[in-house]
């Protein structure tokens, strides 16, 4: 039929005969799959149209007539195939008008002159194919390879091949512009096209140009194709897009590239599921596309890349914000494809696309964020790290470089507040790419009443921001979390740790006091932008600053409302939440006072916190109610004492469910955990991870035994993977289980209503197992555990605690974190009263602390700062002082709790210091004056 | 009595497989979590006597494993003076939900018979064991006429 170069066919016919349909003979879809962008574009205007098509009926008049010049060209419409006929010109007139409704081939117009590797410039604006012989083989290999099954579209290519030979050969040469006339013309007519709407790119024609860049070593027609298609978003967006759109006549110059139809065609099966929902574009087939790109050496188009990037989102920018024409999908499908942009490694794109790309997003409407996230979430899972490393890398980068002052905080920097709002969108779609669970887990929810100021509505005028209260109301959940339905608390496994969100440098730089103003005012106004909006790139230790902001203004607040109280002569000042108790009835007294509190005045809870000890001189700036806390803690969860049992497996304490205690006694010791958190105290519990996750409000889910139960998790676990069927026979287990009370005696409860005669088999394993973690997590301990997040909450329902805090960071505020670095601690340690870092005293010290064993060193914690607990953020936030007490006495070291300050006297020897440190470490109980 | 129907079944199938090696089973009718049995080995040096031991059984068994201990004191290289007894089927990490208990048993009367030096508790036993098999023997059977139950007579 023709002499078409023999392998090419023969890969093609293997291809296509497998799923051939009839040959399709009208030119319409023809069209659709025609050789060039220039023949049909629904945008081109009428006019422009026609002038593209005189051009192309104009070219094959002159291939029928003159011939491409090649010696052996292998088209049969060609006259120097020597294959057609001769014709007359008109009769060659006729026939072209024939072969461009066919869209027959093309000929390269003067192939002779252009040397075999340089003839493949790829100009993608027109988005050819190239017409090297070698260049073709190996595509058509690759083809092979990427694209062995056929699919619809692929008969069509071979049909319209048996009825017309396949053109490869019409590529337009940028380089020649002196060739015919019509070409050149033609030329400027495809640009005047290809500059209103540029050529999408696709996989094959990215490979095409990666491969030629890397032959010729001329990188233009790379670097142009990549400007073009970048810097339009309506062409970016379709880019890449998988074959539903494939057949779409919108999209020009696409259909013409019939390798880079079978190309996508290729791309994963489940594109298809996706292509259904909406997402036309074809991730995986975009990603090969930047693996090929990749591999060209990255100074060839960088730079061009990183100004189309940047065009790019100020182009995105302009039609979001201003125009409104760009659709919704096509500027999200913009922002998948520039983030699969492999690394460029250079500063402009950190300095100057990023910025502009996060800017950009920034107006993209919420539910256009939501389907970004989504996308991510499914198709982009191993793109996130690198998307949270370069944004990470861009903010760090940002604060570093830049001198924030009072004037110009971090919260007013565009490229740093852009990339934290763009990457929330990660952190949605990190959870949704993690393993989520149902949020129907949710605790209930518990109403605090009795929390009303009886005078509110009087002093209302007066005082005029009762700001503190109800600010819980004002504080709406995120959009973007409601659209996308899901909530941190429901993600039990993210896909990338919730820790590589934290920004440290930003943490650091962060003036709190400021961005916890703008996180107040914008709740009422919306305008500034404050950090803590975006709790995930916060440490724990600037958002527990934020928190503790919160709460002493809500201190001061109270104080104030007293103080008016007084005024007006309704009740008596009552500035703090005093307690007196006695140290040998501390908990009787504590539980006592709090629950008469909690009766009469719940609000007094907020004030702060100021414990006396009966007959002790010791003045409350904090570090007698640290001791306090301490104390009643250490008994109350002491196991003799009932309320809590100790976990044999993993040493945690947990509800004891067949306590005597009433439920206002675990109100109460919820009220001891509120306050710890609410005075920033730091309390040695060891609850497992489920209590916080509850406390913020869900509920305890077979996953969370992992911690609570190790062994009998494993073993739970165990019989889930259990495959055989004869698991009945095996584990004989039915859905009544046992448990024991405190006293060993051996319970017995039915999970279901009889359910001693249901046996667990394959089919209701699961639910067995649910049901089992539901009632050892959730029923057993309901009515103490609602006690207890009753009273937690009657101190911390008001603050932004839950928004702020994931149940791991709370547990960190309650407990501290466990990591006991004492050379972090030395570091960080200052000296006073004629101390220096290199006072032999001080050398003496810290060379006896570092041989301390584990022990020890929490006893000096103890004795130095009334908690053995590390505080959060590590023990370099101690803010440890030693200071000297006078010289060498017999006098033995002392300690200021509430300042972190320990006294050392000058002792004379290494041995004397020692003696006496160890003294004072393990003797030590109780205050005193000096 | 009320009980998980695993653990009664388990129960009756031991005492009905009539085994040689672990007899004269006794349970607390009040709790079924706790089973007290005669270990009656048969190789020297422990074959001249009978050992009790005392199953105690987790309440969420079979999801936990259950713990083993010697009421009657034993010169064994594996299990210690306070009757503990190191058997990695019921380990924590290996436990598996399946195993049933006459498993958990005879593995027990198969080190009992056999010690495995390797893994001691007490080391000092381990050491003679492998060094001074002899004295070894004669002291663990010495210390078995002096402590051991008496063998059933069957």
């Amino acid at each position: 039929m023709n002499s078409k170069s023999e392998t090419d066919e023969a890969s093609r016919g293997s291809e296509a005969s497998s799923s051939k349909t009839s040959a399709p003979d009208n030119t319409e879809e023809e069209s659709t799959s025609g050789l060039c962008s220039n023949t049909v574009t629904d945008h081109t205007q009428d006019i422009m149209k026609r002038a593209a098509a005189k051009q192309l009926i104009e070219r094959y008049f002159y291939q029928l007539l003159d011939g491409c010049g090649k010696p052996n060209c292998d088209n049969k419409y060609c006259a120097s195939s020597g294959e057609a006929r001769n014709l007359s010109p008109n009769e060659a007139a006729a026939e072209a008008i024939k072969l461009f409704y066919k869209e027959a081939r093309l000929c390269d117009t003067l192939p002779n002159k252009v040397p075999r590797t340089e003839s493949s410039p790829c100009h993608s604006s027109s988005s050819t194919t190239c017409n090297t012989s070698s260049a073709k083989d190996k595509e058509d290999n690759k083809e092979k390879e990427e694209a062995p099954e056929s699919n619809p579209t692929s008969s069509k290519e071979s049909t319209s091949k048996e009825m017309e030979p396949e053109t490869s050969h019409n590529v337009t040469h940028q380089e020649e512009p002196k060739t015919r006339s019509y070409n050149s013309k033609n030329q400027m007519l495809l640009r005047l096209i290809n500059n209103n709407y540029g050529a999408p790119l696709t996989e094959e024609s990215m490979y095409q140009l990666c491969e030629d860049c890397l032959q010729t070593k001329v990188r233009q027609p790379l670097i142009k194709a990549l400007g073009e298609a970048f810097t339009t978003p309506a062409t970016l967006a379709r880019s890449f897009a998988c074959k539903v759109v494939e057949n779409n006549e919108a999209i020009p110059g696409k259909s013409s590239d019939k390798e880079s139809k079978a190309m996508c065609l290729s791309s994963d099966p489940d594109k298809d599921v996706d292509s259904v929902t909406g997402p036309e574009l074809d991730v995986a087939s975009c990603r090969r596309a930047f693996q090929y790109l990749a591999k060209v050496p990255s100074e060839n188009y960088s730079s061009a890349l990183v100004t189309a990037l940047k065009t790019l989102a100020d182009n995105m920018l302009i039609d979001l914000r201003i125009t409104k024409k760009l659709l919704m999908d096509d500027a999200v499908n913009c922002f998948v494809i520039a983030f699969e942009v492999p690394d460029l490694g250079c500063s402009d794109y950190l300095e100057i696309a990023l910025p502009a790309l996060c800017h950009a997003a920034e107006h993209l409407s919420v539910k256009g964020q939501a389907k970004l996230a989504r996308i991510w979430a499914q198709h982009c899972k191993d793109s996130l790290r690198h998307i949270l490393e370069t944004l990470q890398q861009l903010i760090t980068l940002r604060v570093i470089s830049t001198n924030y002052t009072r004037s110009f905080q971090v919260q007013d920097d565009e490229v740093v507040t852009c990339a934290t709002k763009f990457m929330k969108i990660v952190y949605y779609a990190n959870m949704l790419a993690g393993s989520m669970e149902s949020n129907s887990l949710r605790e209930e929810p518990i109403v605090i009443n009795n929390q009303q100021d009886p005078l509110e509505n009087v002093l209302g005028h007066l005082y005029p921001p009762t700001s503190m209260k109800g600010s819980k109301h004002a504080q709406p959940d995120d959009p973007l979390a409601i659209e996308l339905d899901i909530h941190v608390l429901d993600a039990r496994k993210p896909y990338l740790p919730f820790e590589e969100f934290y920004n440290e440098p930003l943490s650091d730089t962060i003036e709190m006091d400021i961005d916890f103003g703008n996180f107040k005012t914008e709740i009422s106004k919306g305008k500034k932008f404050a950090f803590l909006k975006y709790p995930f790139i916060l440490t724990v230790a600037t958002k527990s600053l934020g928190l503790y902001y919160e709460n002493r203004i809500r201190m001061y607040s109270e104080r104030r409302v007293s103080l008016l109280h007084a005024v007006v002569g309704a009740a008596p000042p009552m500035p703090f939440l005093r307690l007196k108790v006695r140290r040998s009835h501390i908990i009787d007294d504590a539980l006592v006072g709090l629950e008469m509190v909690a009766m009469e005045r719940a609000l007094d809870l907020k004030k702060q916190l100021v414990v006396e000890f009966e007959g002790e001189q010791g003045v409350d700036e904090g570090g007698v109610s640290k001791e306090f806390f301490q104390l009643i803690v250490e008994e109350i969860f002491n196991p003799d004492y009932g309320m809590f049992t100790q976990q044999p497996d993993s040493l945690t304490v947990w509800f004891n469910m067949t306590s005597f205690e009433t439920e206002a006694q675990f109100t109460l010791i919820g009220i001891v955990l509120g306050l710890a958190i609410y005075n920033n105290v730091i309390l040695a519990v060891n609850f497992p991870m489920v209590v916080y996750r509850k406390l913020m409000g869900k509920k305890g889910s077979f996953e969370d035994l992992a911690d609570w139960n190790p062994t009998l998790y494993n073993g739970l676990k165990d019989m889930l993977e259990y495959d055989g069927s004869d698991l009945e026979e095996a584990y004989y287990q039915t859905f009544r289980i046992c448990y024991q009370d405190v006293f060993g005696n051996a319970i017995f409860h039915d999970l279901k209503e009889d359910g001693d005669n249901i046996f667990v088999t394959q089919e209701n394993k699961k639910e067995f197992v649910e049901l089992y973690s539901n009632f050892l997590l959730n029923d057993s301990v309901d009515t103490q555990f609602r006690a207890f997040r009753r009273g937690f909450l009657m101190v911390t329902d008001e603050s932004p605690l839950a928004v702020l805090f994931r149940p791991e960071e709370v547990e960190m505020l309650v407990c501290g974190s466990r990591n006991f670095d004492f050379n972090e601690l030395e570091k960080s340690t200052e000296y006073d009263g004629g101390y220096t870092s290199d006072s032999q005293t001080i050398k003496d010290f810290w060379s006896i602390v570092h041989s301390l064993s584990l022990d020890d060193k929490r006893k000096l914690l103890q004795f130095t700062t009334g908690s053995d607990r590390v505080p959060v953020g590590g023990l370099s936030h101690l803010k440890l002082v030693i200071a000297r007490n006078g010289p060498d006495s017999d006098r033995l070291p002392t300690a200021h709790t509430c300042f972190n300050v320990l006294l050392l006297p000058e002792y004379e020897t290494k041995d004397k210091l020692q003696d006496r440190l160890m003294k004072a470490i393990n003797y030590s109980k109780g205050f005193g004056m000096l | 009595m009320a009980a998980t129907r695993r653990l009664q079944k388990e129960l009756n199938d031991i005492r009905q497989s009539g085994l040689k090696s672990f007899r004269d089973i006794q349970v607390d009718e009040s709790n079924i979590l706790t089973w007290q049995g005669l270990i009656v080995p048969d190789n020297s040096p422990y074959n001249k006597g009978a050992f009790r031991i005392e199953i105690n059984f987790p309440a969420e068994y079979p999801f936990k494993p259950p713990k083993i201990s010697f009421k009657t004191k034993i010169y064994h290289p594996n299990i210690d003076e306070k009757g503990q007894v190191c058997l990695p089927i019921i380990s924590a990490e290996n436990w598996k939900p399946a195993t049933k208990t006459d498993q958990v048993i005879q593995a027990l009367v198969a080190l009992v018979n056999d010690p495995e030096p390797e893994h001691p508790l007490r080391a000092e036993l381990a050491e003679e064991f492998l060094k001074d098999r002899k004295k070894f023997t004669k002291n663990a059977e010495e210390f078995t006429k002096k402590h051991s139950e008496k063998r059933p007579s069957d």
